[in-house]
């Protein structure tokens, strides 16, 4: 408790230490870190929020917490630990959610600086927003790896966190996931569809049968107007029962797709007979794709495998030693017996289940993950892709950042350095510091920014008046999605009211009740068309924003909507459709916005933007959408798709990426800089170089000749 | 691209709890390297708040053995960071104090104190580590501790925090490791948007570090120097400085008598380099260990001692210094013609 020992600190810093009231948001690996660094300094008035629970795979860096505090709250027992390193600390534990209504801007006027220690995109973005409208200065940090980062944002001096575009997520068209995958993420996603076909939630976008026609040959002979569409309907038709010889009872849903839940109910009948099974998916639907021939003509044609075949004495009867290895590539004979294994556990337990009760997908739940990696493989071996070990399918199927105790600690002291300077009124001092794993091309291993980077005029979250273009398919998308998907998930809104501007006509209210009846309604059946703007308004988060609609007719396998800051960069795409206010005639109906599922906190992050300069804490961030493939084009697109499959790895060392508009920090690649090249203009410029040829050998290490 | 094939940790196999416990890090650095870890036995000597980070960092990593020793007793001061004492354990022995609390960070480490002074120690006693570690003593110990460990073949770290002010240096005699190169290459198709895939390549190194006396008798005042302090900053001469008040005054500036010790500090500074451009102010922020800081410089020094251990990632060579006004950290090369 540096304060209270007079003459360790200058006074001035002292008084303000022991004076100044925190928040702590996030008592992860930097928030533990963060709370000792206060209460050994002397702070006494100290708040933490998490609303996170102990796991045993957090104490490795999260040192606040011993194996016999797992499953407790951390923020609790971060609480009680801090306390034993300074018992005249005052510490309020909140074992919450920082997007709960019960933390509104009142709540955070009461500090004088805000720390967040945050694992996802979300709440960052919902603090952020917060510590905008109470004026408190908030210090945001993040670290993946040996990468960390620390950067100041107060309203009116930095840029706010949305003002930069964030990464974005790696996505998958859904053909590729069910008809032509090639890497051995796209089996990954699909065997996590396969897991929630049979056991999970329905969600429509992930079915895992293959396409019911070539869709390569649709796309050649058939246009893109309506009466194509109403072909493809007829092909699929026909296809559909051809299908019928695979003893399933199908239905064809308007994608012309086999209708999941027959295949979950066509499981359940046959018993979860792993034979069964097993052919249907790796033999029977493989050689249903080879009949679309056009699919093989520049691609390697699937071989599909035989449950008798690999396995002529049956699936053994005990995996579990088997499925222990997580670190070996198990063979294919291998994965059908873990297959046959976890098929068992996994069917027992979802028959145990009541009503419509289903499973839920975890990487930490054993055959779970057992499955996923013995279907990924498989199916990897199909297509002639590279088998992982099941160790790294969890990476890539958990979505997993690696975290260190070491990159924490150095974050969190940076962080708590950064709120001495923030209570001084000293500005200067508060740039951006990033902690990396190599020295830059001036010798350092943490590096400043050289300036603020200024706000963004266009930020749809700090500019004076925040506007939006919001590329829409109106005739799709319900008024419902529009609230769930587009402005709490996307926008990061906790409980929005949503109005026409022309008419001032409620779509959406926050109160409970009022608006119910417009939620199944389209957006076009309430009149929302191309040229529309809305206004929406987050009361909690005091934060209004104006959203312009174009509408776009969406392709099957398109985004359903893209958020579009900055309005210039829909020119490429589209011929701008500058709205010239459409008459109107919104419904004086009312609709609800259900209060219960306003609170959007930790939601996937679905923003498509990048952030270059991100990184995210140590902890689990399930952080994971699927969306369209990528598009290079949309730098600035801010979306989310209907289409959630997938999953961003976060530790990938095969990135593809442009070499030459690298500037992130947070990819291990930019961590080779020249280190010969010491005329750079500053640590920014040096971040932003291009990357250059990796040094040779021998100066693995620079040298200074200093005598 | 001959990779070091380190026969010790072939045997090595890690239990299923601590795959478990150490899973976040063996995503980040592979399964090896915690094998080495697990292998690995590290002596902390000075258990002072930057002790007790350093100590904290190493244990939570899985390391095999860690040796506290300290002959300094917990006095009030000390918890302004060591937070591995508890507040009852004023008066006692500070690595004693630091046991309890060491040991609940990760149960499977094997954790002991010493409290022999170091002036002591001969190089029996060091044998046993792979790398010491030392804080708080005067460059003439660091020096004999230097020579022990080039003899020895361990792994060298010197390393403080005055206030919010810190260092490490490393000598590492011959030390070789290994790195990820990263290269580009183009996958696209001619007709298609252009697009790269990273490789990455191990390649193995060898590289040599100076010792400890490189440092002593590196001389700041060169004039050949002089641009590189301007450009770096006046850390290495605030190093030097501390280093020259803890050898002329057997003691480091105290909080107590912080006035006459900021006085005592600038007269130093005067006589090493006149007309420096270090501050007043910088001379504010050097009393006992400051919380953030010590996190700062104890978690770099944690993780160079990870690389050594692991031969992954070539460690700092092989002075650091961290400025707390900037928070820029940065590594110079002393001793290398």
């Amino acid at each position: 408790m540096a304060a209270a020992i007079d003459g360790v600190l200058p006074a001035t810093l002292q008084e303000f230490v022991k004076k100044s009231k925190v928040l702590v948001v996030g008592a992860g690996g930097i928030g533990c870190e963060v709370l000792k660094n206060l209460v050994l300094s002397g702070f006494t008035e100290i708040e933490i929020i998490d609303l996170d629970t102990i796991d045993l795979s957090n104490l490795n860096r999260q040192f606040l917490f011993h194996r016999e505090h797992v499953g407790k709250s951390k923020a609790r027992v971060a609480r009680e630990s801090a306390l034993s390193f300074n018992p005249d600390a005052k510490i309020t534990a909140y074992h919450d959610s920082v997007t709960s209504t019960d933390y509104g801007v009142n709540f955070f006027k009461k500090f004088d600086v805000v720390l967040s220690a945050l694992d996802n995109r979300a709440a960052r973005n919902h603090v952020n927003r917060m510590c905008l409208n109470a004026d408190v200065p908030l210090i945001e940090s993040g670290t993946s790896g040996y990468n960390g980062q620390v950067e100041l944002i107060k309203r009116g001096l930095t840029q706010c966190y949305e003002c930069t575009p964030k990464e974005k997520q790696r996505t998958f068209p859904g053909c590729t996931i069910r008809n032509t995958p090639s890497e051995p993420i796209h089996c990954i996603v699909w065997a996590k569809h396969l897991f929630n076909q049979l056991f999970g939630e329905s969600v429509e976008d992930e079915d895992i049968s293959p396409d019911a026609a070539d869709p390569e040959a649709l796309e050649a002979t058939e246009g893109k107007d309506k009466a194509a569409e109403d072909d493809k309907e007829k092909n699929n038709d026909k296809e559909k029962n051809d299908k019928e010889k695979d003893n399933e009872k199908d239905s064809s849903n308007s994608n012309g797709n086999v209708v999941r839940i027959n295949t979950r109910q066509w499981a359940k009948d046959c018993n979860y007979d792993a034979d069964k099974l097993f052919n249907k998916f790796f033999n029977e639907d493989i050689n249903y794709l080879l009949r679309m021939s056009n699919l093989w003509k520049s691609r390697k044609a699937p071989v599909p495998v035989q449950w008798d075949t690999l396995l002529p004495g049956g699936a053994s009867s005990d995996a579990t030693e088997l499925a222990r290895q997580h670190h070996k590539v198990w063979t294919v004979e291998e994965c059908a017996h873990v297959f046959a294994n976890a098929l068992k556990e996994l069917s027992a337990a979802f028959l145990k289940l009541e009503g419509s009760d289903t499973l839920v997908w975890d990487k930490d739940d054993q055959p779970a993950m057992d499955f996923v990696a013995a279907c990924a493989n498989v199916r990897s071996h199909i297509f002639d892709i590279e088998r992982k070990s099941r160790f790294e399918i969890k990476s890539m199927a958990g979505n997993i950042i690696p975290a260190i105790a070491t990159t924490n600690a150095i974050t969190a002291g940076i962080s708590v350095i950064r709120v001495f300077s923030v209570l001084q009124a000293r500005w200067e001092q508060c740039k951006a510091v990033y902690a990396r794993l190599r020295l830059n091309g001036r010798n350092q291993i943490l590096v400043a920014d050289a300036f603020f980077p200024p706000p963004n005029p266009n930020c749809y979250v700090c500019a004076s008046d925040p506007a939006i273009t919001l590329r829409i398919d109106t005739k799709r998308v319900q008024i419902k999605a529009f609230r769930d998907e587009v402005l709490i998930k996307t926008l990061n809104m906790v409980n929005p009211d949503l109005t026409v501007e022309s008419t001032g006509s409620i779509l959406i209210s926050s109160e409970d009740g009022e608006t119910e009846c417009n939620e199944e309604k389209l957006l076009s059946e309430m009149n929302i068309v191309d040229g529309v703007i809305l206004k929406c308004d987050d009361f909690f988060q005091n934060y209004e924003l104006s959203i312009i609609i174009a509408h776009f007719d969406a392709e099957r396998e398109d985004v359903l909507f893209e958020v579009i800051a900055d309005k210039n960069q829909l020119q490429p795409k589209e011929e701008a459709k500058i709205p010239e206010p459409v008459v109107t005639e919104p419904s004086t109906r009312k609709r609800a916005a259900n209060g219960t599922d306003a609170t959007a906190d930790d939601g996937p992050s679905t923003s498509k933007r990048s952030r270059p300069t991100e990184i995210k804490d140590d902890d689990d961030d399930e952080d994971c959408v699927v969306v369209e493939d990528e598009d290079d084009d949309f730098e600035e697109v801010v979306s989310a798709a209907t289409d959630k499959l997938t999953v961003e790895s976060p530790q990938k060392l095969v990135t593809k990426r442009k070499p030459s508009t690298i500037s992130d920090v947070d990819e291990e690649i930019t961590e080779i800089l020249d280190s010969s090249d010491e005329e750079l203009a500053g640590p920014t410029k040096c971040k932003r170089t291009k990357l250059e040829e990796p040094q040779p050998a021998t100066s693995g290490v620079e040298v200074i000749n200093i005598d | 691209m001959d990779v070091d094939k380190d026969t010790n940790v072939s045997g090595v196999e890690l239990t299923e709890a601590e795959n478990e416990l150490y899973d976040r890090q063996i995503r980040l650095w592979g399964l090896e390297s915690q094998k080495r870890l697990r292998t690995a036995n590290i002596l902390i000597s000075g258990l002072n708040g930057l002790g007790a980070e350093i100590t904290k960092n190493i244990i939570l990593s899985g390391v095999n053995m860690v040796k506290l020793h300290d002959d300094k007793l917990i006095t009030e001061e000390d918890f302004c960071s060591q937070f591995l004492a508890a507040r009852e354990s004023l008066g006692s022995n500070r690595a004693e104090a630091s046991l309890t609390r060491a040991r609940a960070l990760n149960p499977m480490v094997d954790i002991s104190a010493d409290t022999q002074p170091l002036k002591e120690k001969s190089s029996d006693f060091f044998k046993q580590f792979n790398v010491v570690v030392i804080s708080g003593e005067s460059n003439k110990e660091l020096q004999r501790i230097d020579s022990i460990c080039q003899e020895l073949g361990i792994k060298f770290y010197a390393t403080d925090v005055w206030g919010m002010f810190g260092f490490h240096y490393a000598s590492l005699q011959k030390h070789s490791y290994v790195e990820n190169v990263f290269k580009h290459k183009c996958i696209s198709k001619p007709n298609e948007k252009v697009k790269y895939e990273t490789i990455s390549t191990p390649r193995q190194c060898e590289v040599e570090y100076p010792t400890y006396i490189n440092w002593i008798d590196f001389d700041i005042t060169a004039p050949k120097y002089a641009r590189k302090l301007k450009r770096d900053g006046p850390g290495i001469l605030l190093l030097r400085i501390l280093q020259v008040f803890r050898s002329e005054h057997k003691r480091d500036p105290s909080y107590k008598t912080r006035e006459s010790d900021i006085t005592l500090l600038k007269k130093i500074r005067d006589e090493v380099l006149p007309n420096s451009s270090l501050s007043n102010e910088a001379l504010e922020l050097l009393f006992a260990q400051i919380s953030p800081a010590v996190a700062v410089v104890g978690g770099v020094v944690a993780q160079e001692i990870i690389k050594v251990v692991t031969k992954m990632e070539a460690p700092h060579r092989n002075l650091f210094i961290f400025n707390p006004e900037t928070c820029i950290g940065y590594v110079e090369t002393i001793g290398v013609r």
